[in-house]
């Protein structure tokens, strides 16, 4: 072992002891799954803040609210979250509405209670994988930490059969060990960065539909007193 | 119907995409790290590099302590003339005396004195090479022959600069090979400033038998620091290998070297405990 061998990253990884290997494998594939979701989201969250903006759009610019019920129930797949929301809303007040003589204020009520709903499975979809997206960012640099450990405890070992010790004997063996460090963190700073993001956006979207809900129902209960 | 109408299937956009995307950016990683980080791999070369740069030097300083060459090369170049000279004159002496003697006649008595004048100058000129007026003096009674022997005298003039010329050639190889003895001895000094320090820390241990040789193989950092001492060949006496291999670490550092491209990193150094 002299200090000018061959320290590229393919020998380094070639040349480790197959636990560290195995932990590189793990964090590799980690790594990659991350990427795959934290791709995913970005499309999705994008794609959910640009339906909501066009549906708003819609909404406020007073156009007729059975024609958008109409357009959401037509093209479903397409229909973004508030526009789920807003049918799902609408529908249950217009059934409510059919059944005359009750308390106005059921209509209305009832049309809330959907929209909550609706509201919950939607959040539950947008923030699907997330919490993966967090697991990746809190663990991966503990789990890239165990194979460095495990890499320095075996060059140490290796260094105590030798008479004369020496940082030559030694650093081959610990940046073998490093590269673990190395790929966990590669795994874990942009799941961290990801999450914190897509976290942010998500609770402004909620807000969003949060405050559509409630002035959604202050509509329809304006409505309903009129029909009354 | 209505009620199962809020739990449509969810599809995230982008899945194929998205797919792609981490493929590529952990293949444009890979890439980075195989082509873009080199680590260490090239610094050996460098080394070398400088090492050639700086060699040339010596041998332009050590021209001065050559002329003591000068005169082991002389001998030699007594055989080349003999040699050289004997098929030059034959074909050039020829045309030329067929000219000169259809032109002589016409002005005889001053073309004699200028002839014993060049006679007389020739030797004198021929006189700081030591041994060509010695051929010479022979041919010179012969006279008639006059002008083809001043162009001989010439001739040789001429091969014997021609001659030097090689001869300052071959000294100037030898001066080459002699800076690399030089260098070689430099070194010698060098190891043997090594020696010094290291045997000034040796505590020689007091039951030695004769006088056996321990050879070590040392690594040194530019420094000077002794990165690891390996025993080579062993002086059978295992507590004088031991006393050496303490004070070669109690040496750290080593002295350096005066020129640093003498510095080695590898150094193989001998011990005998009498020396």
């Amino acid at each position: 072992m002299n200090v000018t061998q061959d320290l590229s990253i393919l020998s380094l990884i070639t040349n480790a002891s197959v636990p560290v290997q195995l932990v590189m494998l793990l964090l590799l594939s980690v790594s990659f799954m991350s990427w795959l979701f934290i791709f995913r989201k970005l499309f999705a969250i994008r794609q959910a803040g640009i339906q909501t903006e066009k549906f708003e759009r819609d909404f406020w610019s007073g156009s007729d609210m059975n024609g958008l019920y109409q357009s959401a129930v037509n093209d479903r797949h397409r229909a973004g979250s508030l526009e789920r929301i807003f049918e799902a809303g609408f529908r249950e007040f217009a059934k409510l509405r059919a059944q005359r003589g009750a308390d106005p204020s059921i209509p209305v009520e009832g049309a809330r209670r959907a929209m909550r709903a609706t509201y919950q499975r939607e959040m539950d979809n947008l923030e699907r994988h997330l919490s993966f997206l967090a697991s990746v960012g809190s663990v991966s640099p503990y789990v890239g930490l165990f194979g460095t450990v495990w890499g320095i405890m075996n060059s140490f070992r290796g260094l105590a059969n030798v008479n004369s010790a020496t940082l030559a004997h030694v650093a081959p063996g610990i940046a073998e060990a490093l590269i673990a460090t190395a790929i966990g963190l590669f795994a874990a700073i942009p799941a961290v960065v990801a999450y914190n993001r897509y976290a942010h956006d998500i609770d402004r979207l909620a807000i969003r539909f949060e405050s559509f809900i409630e002035e959604f129902s202050n509509i329809l209960q304006r409505q309903s007193g009129v029909g009354k | 119907m209505t009620v199962a109408a809020g739990a449509l299937p969810y599809e995230e956009p982008g899945k194929v995409s998205s797919a792609v995307l981490a493929v590529l950016v952990h293949v444009l990683l890979a890439l980075f790290l195989f082509f873009g980080v080199h680590w260490q791999n090239r610094q050996p070369e460098a080394v070398t590099v400088e090492l050639w740069n700086s060699l040339p030097a010596p041998v332009v300083q050590r021209v001065e302590p050559k002329p003591q060459i000068k005169p082991e090369p002389k001998p030699e170049p007594k055989p080349e003339p003999k040699l050289e000279l004997k098929p030059e004159p034959k074909p050039e002496p020829k045309p030329e005396p067929i000219v000169e003697k259809a032109i002589e006649p016409p002005k005889p008595d001053i073309a004699l004195e200028k002839k014993k004048e060049i006679k007389k100058e020739v030797p004198k000129k021929a006189e700081p090479e030591p041994k060509k007026p010695k051929p010479k003096p022979k041919p010179e009674p012969k006279l008639n022959l006059d002008r083809t022997k001043d162009i001989r005298a010439q001739l040789e003039r001429e091969t014997a600069e021609l001659n030097q010329q090689l001869e300052k050639d071959r000294i100037l190889d030898q001066m080459r090979r002699e800076a690399a003895m030089f260098a070689a001895k430099a070194d010698a000094a060098y190891i043997a400033k090594l020696k010094g320090k290291i045997k000034s820390n040796i505590v020689l241990p007091p039951d030695i038998a004769g006088n056996p040789e321990a050879i070590f193989d040392v690594v040194q950092l530019p420094t000077g620091e002794v990165m690891s001492v390996r025993l080579r060949k062993s002086s059978g006496h295992k507590a004088y290998d031991a006393a050496v291999e303490r004070a070669i670490l109690k040496s750290s550092p080593l002295p350096r070297p005066d020129r640093p491209e003498q510095f080695q990193r590898g150094l193989e150094i001998k011990f005998r405990p009498l020396d």
